[in-house]
Formats: C-alpha cells, sequence, structure tokens
C-alpha cells in the first residue's frame, strides 16, 4: 500500500436501501497510480465505484486529495475532479459522439480549452474523430467504450473510475483499450481505479491490486505479488493463469 | 442500418439542430474511409465538412421558405382561416415548450394545460384591471408562467414516471375550480370579456391579419430562445438528463437543478402561448382550460414529433385541423377521429410526424441517388 494516499477509503460502508453491499472496506491509492479492483460476481466492486462517485448510499470516510467525498452529491464530487465511466458505459445514445465529447466537459466552462482537450481525445482515439457526428447508439461496443472513457477524460480528472472496461468486448478491443488508459496514465498522471473481471488484463497494467469477496477486501497487494500468488488467481479469480 | 437505428437516428437527428437534416447517414460516409493516422485522406476532410456546413444550412432554408409562407398566407385566406393559423402558432408554441419538458428533459407532464391557462388568465386580469397595452402583458405572463412552473417543478425533482405525471395531472385538475372562485378577479365561471389588440392604422392590416403576425412574432421569438437554448451547455445538459440521469449526474450535471428549470421553461413557453390566446380570443372562462386540454397538448407534442423542431408546429396543425376537419364529416366524429388518428400515427410513425417526414426524406433521397 503506498504511502502517500491520493484517494484513502476508511471503514467505507455503502449499498442501496436496505441492503448493505460494502462491510467496511479501507484501500488506499497514491497519486498517479492504476489500481485494479478484483473479485467474482456480486463481490461489491460495481458499489464501491458509485460510492466513490456518491451514487449510493455511504457511511466511512472517502479520503481524496485533502477532502472527504463521502456523502456528497455525484456532481459535486465530479466537480471536484472525479471522472466514472459506468459499467454498460453509459453512452447518451441518441446524441452524436460530438455532443457526448462535450458533455464530458459540463464541469468546466470555456470554449478554448474544451476544443483543445477534443483534439487531445482524438490523439487517445483516433477513430472517435471519424465517428463525431454519428449518434452514439451506432457505434460498435468498443468504440462506445472509448468514447465513455474519451467523455470521461474531457473533465480532466484526477480520478479516473473505471467500471469493466472489457464488458461485451472482444478481447482484442479489450487489450487496446487497457493500452491506451496505461498511455493517458502515463502522460496525464491520472490516478486510475479500475474494475476488472479479466483479471490478467487489469494487472497488466496496474500497480496495486485489492481483491474483493462479499463487501469485504480479503487480500491486497503489488499487481506482481497477486498475479503470482496461485492459489489468490485460482480461488478468486475463478481461473488458471 | 436495421429500423430501429434509423428510427433513433431520426430522432436523435431533430434534437438539437434545425429540421431538415440527417444526421445518421453523413458519418458513415465517413466512416467509409478508414482513419489512417498521419496521412489525411480526403474522405476524411471532405465528408466532415460537408456534413458540417450542408445540412445546416438547408435547415435554414427550409425555416426561411416556411417563413415566407407563413407571411404570404393571411393574405390569401379568408378571415376564418386564418383564425385557425393563428390559433396552431399559439398551439406551437405551447407544445415548444411542452417539448423543452418531454421530448429534451425526458420529464412528463398532464398539466401542461393549466400554465397556459395561467398565461392566459393573467394576460386577461392585466388587461381587464390595469388596462395594460398588449404587448407589456407578454413577459410579464411569461414571468408568472415561469415562476409557477419553478414551483411546481420541485416535486418533478423526487418524482418520476406514472407519480410525477399523477402530480402534474391534479394541477390540471385543481386549476379550473380555482380560477371559478375568486370571481371579483377572474370573472368566475362567466369568465372575462377583452378587446383584442386594434391594428395599427399604417400596416394596413384587417383585425384577424393584425393578429396574425402578433402571433407570428411571438411564436418566432419563442422557436429562436427555444433554438438558442437547446444549442447551449444547458440544452446538452437537458439531453444527458433525458438519456442517462446517472452518467448525466457523475457528469457534474446537477439534476435537481435543471429538472426544475425545464419545468419553468416549459411553463414559460406556455404561459406565453396563453397570452396570445387571450390576444386572439378576447375571452377567457374555465371551461377553455379543462383537464382535456392539458391532455391534448401531450398528445400533441407526441404526434408532432418529440424532440424535434418541427414536432410543436405539426403538432399544433394536427390539434387545431384534426378536430374541426372531422367535424365536417359527421358532428359526432371529432371525438372520434381524433382519438383513432392518435392511435394510427402512433403506430404509423412511433417517433411522431416529424421522424416520419424524416425518413420520407431520406427514402426519397435514396431513391433520386439510385436512379
Amino acid at each position: 500500500m503506498s504511502a502517500e494516499g491520493f484517494l484513502t477509503i476508511s471503514d467505507l460502508n455503502a449499498g442501496y436501501g436496505d441492503a448493505r453491499v460494502l462491510h467496511g472496506v479501507n484501500l488506499s491509492v497514491g497519486r498517479g497510480e492504476i489500481c485494479a479492483i478484483l473479485g467474482p460476481n456480486g463481490a461489491g466492486k460495481t458499489t464501491l465505484m458509485r460510492a466513490l462517485s456518491g451514487m449510493v448510499w455511504v457511511r466511512g470516510s472517502i479520503g481524496f486529495d485533502g477532502a472527504d467525498l463521502a456523502r456528497r452529491s455525484p456532481d459535486t464530487i465530479a466537480r471536484r475532479g472525479v471522472a466514472h465511466v459506468p459499467e454498460g458505459r453509459g453512452t447518451f445514445m441518441p446524441l452524436t459522439v460530438e455532443e457526448n465529447l462535450r458533455l464530458g466537459a459540463f464541469t468546466r466552462r470555456g470554449r478554448g480549452t474544451v476544443e483543445a482537450d477534443l483534439e487531445r481525445i482524438y490523439t487517445y482515439f483516433p477513430v472517435l474523430k471519424t465517428r463525431l457526428r454519428q449518434v452514439a447508439g451506432s457505434l460498435s461496443g468498443g468504440e462506445q467504450q472509448m468514447l465513455a472513457i474519451g467523455r470521461a477524460l474531457m473533465s480532466r480528472p484526477r480520478l479516473l473510475l473505471l467500471d469493466e472496461p472489457s464488458l461485451g468486448l472482444a478481447p482484442l478491443v479489450t487489450r487496446e483499450l487497457f493500452r491506451i488508459v496505461r498511455t493517458v496514465n502515463e502522460q496525464e498522471r491520472t490516478t486510475v481505479v479500475v474494475v476488472e473481471q479479466n483479471a490478467h488484463l487489469a494487472l497488466g497494467i496496474a500497480q496495486q491490486a485489492h481483491v474483493l469477496e462479499s463487501g469485504r477486501i480479503v487480500l491486497s497487494g503489488t499487481a506482481d505479488r497477486i498475479l503470482q500468488d496461485e492459489k489468490v488467481v485460482q480461488s478468486y479469480l475463478g481461473y488458471r493463469v | 442500418m436495421s429500423e430501429r437505428t434509423n428510427e433513433r437516428g431520426a430522432f436523435a437527428n431533430a434534437g438539437s439542430e434545425p429540421p431538415g437534416e440527417d444526421r445518421t447517414r453523413e458519418p458513415a460516409k465517413a466512416a467509409d474511409t478508414p482513419p489512417r493516422a498521419g496521412t489525411p485522406s480526403r474522405g476524411r476532410v471532405l465528408a466532415p465538412a460537408l456534413a458540417r456546413v450542408t445540412p445546416g444550412r438547408r435547415g435554414w432554408i427550409a425555416v426561411a421558405a416556411l417563413l415566407a409562407v407563413a407571411c404570404y398566407l393571411p393574405f390569401q385566406l379568408v378571415p376564418f382561416r386564418v383564425f385557425q393559423f393563428t390559433m396552431v402558432m399559439v398551439y406551437a408554441v405551447a407544445l415548444l415548450g411542452l417539448n423543452l419538458l418531454v421530448g429534451h428533459a425526458g420529464q412528463i407532464s398532464l398539466g401542461h394545460g393549466a400554465f397556459f391557462a395561467v398565461g392566459a388568465y393573467t394576460t386577461a386580469i392585466m388587461l381587464d384591471r390595469w388596462d395594460l397595452p398588449h404587448l407589456a402583458t407578454l413577459p410579464i405572463a411569461a414571468a408568472v408562467a415561469f415562476a409557477l412552473g419553478l414551483a411546481f417543478g420541485l416535486p418533478a425533482v423526487r418524482l418520476r414516471g406514472l407519480y410525477l405525471a399523477l402530480v402534474t395531472l391534479a394541477i390540471a385538475i385543481f386549476l379550473v375550480p380555482l380560477l371559478k372562485r375568486f370571481e371579483s378577479v377572474t370573472g368566475g365561471s362567466m369568465g372575462l370579456t377583452l378587446a383584442k389588440p386594434a391594428p395599427p392604422a399604417w400596416t394596413g392590416l384587417a383585425e384577424d391579419q393584425w393578429l396574425y403576425f402578433l402571433t407570428l412574432a411571438v411564436a418566432v421569438l419563442a422557436f429562436l430562445l427555444a433554438y438558442g437554448l437547446l444549442r447551449s451547455r444547458v440544452g446538452r445538459a437537458l439531453h444527458a438528463v433525458r438519456d442517462n440521469e446517472a452518467a448525466a449526474e457523475v457528469m457534474g450535471v446537477r439534476l435537481p437543478f435543471y429538472k426544475t428549470l425545464a419545468f419553468a421553461w416549459s411553463a414559460m413557453f406556455a404561459g406565453a402561448a396563453g397570452c396570445a390566446y387571450t390576444w386572439v380570443i378576447g375571452f377567457v372562462s374555465p371551461d377553455s382550460f379543462v383537464v382535456t386540454l392539458s391532455i391534448t397538448m401531450l398528445a400533441g407534442i407526441v404526434i408532432g414529433g418529440l424532440g424535434s423542431f418541427s414536432g410543436p408546429l405539426l403538432g399544433g396543425l394536427f390539434v387545431m385541423f384534426v378536430p374541426s376537419i372531422s367535424q365536417d364529416v359527421n358532428d359526432a366524429a371529432p371525438g372520434v377521429i381524433f382519438g383513432l388518428l392518435i392511435i394510427v400515427v402512433m403506430y404509423v410513425a412511433p417517433t411522431g410526424l416529424a421522424g416520419l417526414a424524416g425518413r420520407v426524406t431520406r427514402s426519397t433521397k435514396n431513391i433520386l441517388r439510385k436512379e
């Protein structure tokens, strides 16, 4: 675990209505790091992401760059520099690619910087530039995921939350996506928390990893160590390396 | 492309740009040329440029043509027809507001007629009590409706779907008895009779023509305002709320704020339409604003085409002319024909008349291109 906690979650409980999903989660992510959250279905990975962006009820504290994000509204958290790419992408289907991207910069004003950011996004995702006037609903799954990530980057986030970016995508596309996430992380020093079923891929780009099961963190460590721990891989991630 | 994508395309296309453009095909053209990093191919440069200039210009040409026809119309028709087209524009302005709320912000209102009535009565009372000049009543009626819309928009922050529909319906239900109550101000069930704005001598227009042009001015103003609103950052926020509330929220769109504001704006347009209504009819009574007015308006905008700019106009034409034309068929027919036509239109054109028009234009163009 990193000494300097850019994002420090302590004793976090979260859930929906009467149902508590997370039970006292503690974890810390350093500035500029990529942190992978792994675990089986129903472990609470998505709930953890939603807790971070204020979409579910939360008890405990979420320290983010000196502020506490717990119990803040989603739009306030977004303004603080947290960008959430939700599971299933959350692209605005009837809107065009460009409108989707511009919505990403909603928290910021100022035309010039938005135009510059659009260009910046196109360098990461050149395919989006060829689709600007197309409605998002007509994009392929991979392109939609690229759009969702590009849209999140439009807000110039300090923390990027990626929820299952590989969901329903071809392996080749997924690998490309993770390569781009890595590049963004390296070039912009954006801290990334990524929830992923495909543990191998996520561990490939992450420095730290945490395994979540039944709403609790059962294992934390460097990505390399978790990858080498064959027992872990078998019992928590469900396949042999 | 599948039927579904096509329709979604038509819907979105009509969403935020002038009517008569095709957004789904241009990018498909651009998509044909694979992007090659570094070397900008001809397709890459040309297609976006075409997509950017042509459809917008085409839309404005259509608008200009429509305006020209609209200015020509009152000199060619008998006064009763001129009156009917005036009412089409009154409804169009009200539907424009409803479209903002339902088509663009994805909320529902079964009480839009109440804000229309508020605009109409505010105007009537101002004319009746204080004898204000007609034009001065427009901003006041719009402002009063805006304020009330803001107040009644608050439930929308917490409610959605059926629950919101019910609350907005309640607004429409309690309004009529309320109007009958304060007889000294509202004229009770007898209503108020008012002087219509007189055409200035220099125009040389008859009264019906003058009313027509006044309403046309209100309509043009309202459409320009809505156009500007929807093209702005605010318009994008509304679309985001409509398409995916959760995603909108995590992008920093404050849901309560924009939902309430959508209600207030929609009420403002209804108020302005109500004001024009009072100018044109010269009479208001509670019976003109019964609950069915709100329902008819919702039907009008759904039939016209939600989320499109031509939708309110087409809806206005539908709401005005279908009952009056079917009356010529049979005295008992209007209700039946109106209802049946709603069903038929929804069946044939689920995206409304605007969506249907878009589809017809597209397929015609496709046929022409093949030949």
